[in-house]
């Protein structure tokens, strides 16, 4: 079996070689069939790697410690569900999943571009097989996931700890689905730098892509902070690890890059700014791999470290350099006869909003390589950790939470002082007043003041959105308000998600200032039938329960959680866990949330006769807003994505109707995707 | 020429309004009257490897942070502030312990550099900007005829009444 995998794995590295020359050669010497060969390659390539993926998994579940891979992330007794995820919970493994993703994306890219885009599809398909091939040539060379062991193990030395939790099992598929799917639209830009059709049109096709990308950066970024919450124990979510960074920064210049293509789109305008971010995005992408195996930032997420990091990095500097090239190369090409009429306009707010995401994203990158730099410069190694990092974002967060305020309800080409006042006096005052209200209350941080009154004006905006689009709804349909609100929705999804996401962003911005600002902690030893209380709760530790299965033993806390009347809410069960193989402790938080405030019980030790437990008790105010404010962000991008059936049908219908016209809809509708 | 002054104004003022902020924000989060063992914990860094600040290391049974958060308890106890623990352990095991930069000599750049990057995008921007075409608003002559309707306008005009319908 493993040399099927490894056959697999050589034959779709050939197969790439050859997609890349077809493709290229077809586009140039104008022959089709050498196009279609070529996509018929891209969709062999994708079948041989699916099968290196599948023969991997295969390995995994029967534990055949024969492979090298498998012996050293999985064992016989880890759950089934583990063994699956171990795909990519080693370097190799990781590795290959990605290049099994981006060989799917490019087959659905093949697919979705056979009958569109003639010109540039194939020189995009050429780039996206260029990236393929250097997956291919370290899977084939440098990181083999097929190498045998000249002796196996009678047991494996399982996956580590950490990562086998369900989170860690939806974490790195969402973030790599982001992380790859931005090559599409990378590839694409590419394409149009190289053929010179530098019109929107490679935008609109790689639309729902980008769009695509954001939504699983957006998850698998969710998804990690929640797996840091429940698995790390110290009661945050967040660390500003230089990972956790490299995740952060793409998703970053994606979201100001998917801002940026409304203006080219409506007004011609930020043509190289537009083809930068998408290279940029990328790039960064691959630099967030380079972290993560390179070893040279000292990082918490060290499970694929290895030798890879030259590898990435000599790929890196030449996408850099060649997509800087094409882009010095097309300047000319790329000016546009751009209009800007006014700084009273949404092009200026969003030339605004992408000067600071792209900002935030610098001080993310500044703050992620300086200790490199302190060390090559002053030979002194030094850290710069969530202080630094929430110091300089911190400011930088208001300004572009305010901008999403002011943005949406800002007219295009320029606003009249009578606009900007019907506009925005509305959501002014439910700002201004939700600031007096809080510092009324007490809250004396200039801050979170500033925060919580710059997230209502912006709630305000969206409110007043919606409040006009329905009432107008309603004076030309005569609708009722409910079903006002459902079609505004459904008839402007892009518009109307948009304005879902950015609630989704308020609500996070909320649970994250919260949390970060007023919470409590108690660290307490307590024996069994004791008591301790933190903030309105009372805690009484009732004693342990202790177990031993082949894969660990555990010793789980039965925690009485007692409200102020003094009845009992809930039990909550945190543990201490020793894991057999690797020998590693680790701890099971309990989290009782609700939207006032998180209670977070972590077990912190026993005492050696089992009597004594000492508890590190968090009471974090708000955090559950981070979560629901990332759920609203999925939901208003579902809502995005959505195919606009009217818009489909009106496209249909004409084409019935009208044969001239099919042409310029057959561009449309590849333009909504 | 009054709108770029304008806007060039308004990144100054951006920029200066984020420097004020930062300094207020950072006053504000470490000024405390009393020394809380998290404010301590939360400005060193774990040497165990987890690259992660003493408050957030995991490790029940980390060699670095668990004895160094008992110390640091006693530090408290004995009426030591924040400063004086971190300038301990900071001559102790150097600016490697520090889980931020310093704000002397090379470390400045790191406190500063996003801030100017800010404020060279927010100039080139507004070069850009100003290079950009602005079609100056034309009085129609008195007796002329009303221009025709822009139709770019008309057909954007009947799209965004089909969207709202």
């Amino acid at each position: 079996m493993p040399q099927l995998g490894t056959l697999a794995l050589a034959i779709a590295l050939i197969l790439a070689v050859y997609s890349i020359v077809a493709n290229i050669y077809g586009a140039r010497r104008n022959a089709p069939d050498f196009v279609v060969s070529a996509r018929h390659a891209i969709w062999a390539m994708c079948a041989m790697v699916t099968i290196a993926v599948v023969v991997l998994w295969v390995a995994l579940l029967r534990s055949d410690f024969s492979l090298e891979y498998v012996a050293a992330y999985s064992s016989t007794t880890l759950p089934t569900v583990y063994k699956i995820t171990s795909l990519w919970g080693g370097q190799q493994g990781s590795l290959l999943f990605w290049t099994w993703l981006l060989s799917i994306f490019t087959s659905i890219a093949a697919f979705q571009n056979r009958r569109r885009n003639p010109e540039i599809a194939p020189y995009s398909l050429a780039v996206l097989a260029g990236v393929a091939i250097f997956f291919l040539l370290m899977l084939n060379f440098v990181t083999r996931p097929f190498d045998l062991l000249a002796t196996p193990p009678a047991e494996g030395s399982d996956l580590n700890p950490l990562l086998q939790n369900y989170w860690m099992a939806i974490h790195p598929p969402s973030l790599y689905t982001g992380y790859v799917s931005a090559t599409v639209p990378f590839s694409f830009g590419a394409a149009a730098l190289i053929t010179g059709k530098l019109d929107d049109g490679w935008i609109r096709s790689t639309r729902r892509w980008a769009i695509f990308s954001w939504f699983f950066l957006t998850l698998g970024n969710m998804f990690g902070a929640r797996w840091a919450y429940e698995v790390l124990g110290w009661g945050g979510y967040w660390a500003w690890d230089p990972v956790e960074n490299a995740a952060f920064m793409p998703w970053l210049v994606m979201t100001a890059y998917l801002h940026s293509v409304m203006i080219q789109e409506r007004k011609d305008m930020l043509k190289v700014w537009n083809l930068a971010l998408i290279g940029l995005a990328f790039g960064l992408t691959l630099f967030g791999t380079f972290i993560t195996r390179s070893g040279v930032i000292s990082s918490v997420h060290s499970f694929t470290q290895s030798g890879l990091g030259p590898y990435f990095l000599s790929f890196l500097i030449f996408v850099t350099l060649a997509y800087s090239a094409l882009l010095i190369f097309r300047s000319k090409q790329l000016r546009s006869p751009a209009e800007f009429e006014s700084y009273l306009s949404r092009e200026a707010a969003f030339l605004f909003n992408n000067l600071m995401l792209v900002g935030i994203a610098f001080a993310v990158f500044w703050g992620t390589i300086f200790p490199v730099l302190s060390e090559a410069v002053r030979g002194v190694k030094i850290t710069v950790g969530p202080p630094f990092f929430n110091r300089v974002n911190g400011p930088l967060a208001l300004g572009l939470v305010a901008l999403m305020g002011i943005g949406p309800l800002i007219a295009w080409r320029r606003t009249t002082a009578g606009n900007l006042v019907r506009s925005f006096a509305a959501p002014v005052i439910i700002g201004v007043s939700t600031g007096i209200v809080a510092a009324a209350e007490g809250l004396r941080q200039w801050y979170v003041l500033t925060a919580f009154s710059l997230a209502a004006f912006v709630l305000g905006t969206v409110l007043v959105e919606f409040r006009r689009g329905v009432s107008a709804r309603r004076h030309m349909v005569a609708e009722a308000p409910a079903k006002a609100l459902v079609n505004l929705v459904a008839k402007n999804n892009r518009r109307y998600g948009g304005y879902i996401i950015h609630v989704g962003v308020v609500v996070a911005f909320v649970g994250i200032v919260g949390s970060s600002f007023f919470r409590t902690e108690v660290k307490k030893s307590v024996q069994a039938g004791e008591s301790f209380t933190i903030g309105s709760y009372t805690l009484r530790f009732q004693g342990l329960d202790q177990k031993d299965t082949p894969h660990m033993e555990s010793a789980t806390a039965l925690v009485e959680v007692l409200g102020n009347d003094g009845r009992e809410i809930t039990v909550m069960e945190p543990a201490k866990l020793f894991f057999k193989r690797p020998q590693q402790p680790a701890t099971k938080v309990a989290i009782r949330s609700t939207p006032f405030a998180d209670l977070y019980v972590v077990l912190a030790g026993i005492d050696d006769s089992g009597q004594t437990a000492t508890f590190e008790v968090f009471l974090t105010p708000l955090v559950f807003w981070l979560w629901a404010g990332g759920v609203l962000m999925v939901l208003g991008t579902v809502i995005v994505m959505w195919p606009n059936v009217r818009e489909r049908a009106a496209i249909a219908t004409a084409l019935s109707q009208s044969p001239i016209l099919t042409r310029e809809l057959v561009g449309a509708e590849a333009g909504s995707d | 020429m009054r709108a770029r002054f304008a806007f060039g104004a308004s990144i100054v003022f951006l920029v200066a309004a984020l420097l004020f902020f930062l300094k207020n924000y950072s006053a504000e989060s470490s000024a405390s009257e009393t020394t809380t063992n998290s404010d301590v914990f939360e400005g060193l860094t774990c040497q165990c490897g987890c690259g992660l600040t003493v408050a957030n290391c995991n490790m029940p049974t980390c060699s670095f942070a668990v004895p160094l958060r008992h110390d640091i308890d006693g530090m408290i106890a004995k009426g030591m502030t924040r400063a004086q623990i971190i300038a301990f352990y900071r001559k102790q095991y150097g600016e490697k312990i520090l889980s931020a930069p310093t704000t002397e000599g090379f470390n400045i750049l790191a406190w500063t550099m996003p801030f100017i990057a800010l404020m060279v995008g927010g100039v080139a921007m507004m070069v850009a900007v100003g290079r950009w075409h602005s079609p100056a608003p034309t009085e129609p002559k008195p007796g002329a005829s009303p221009a025709p309707f822009d139709p770019e306008l008309r057909r954007r005009l009947e799209k965004e009444l089909e969207e709202r319908r």
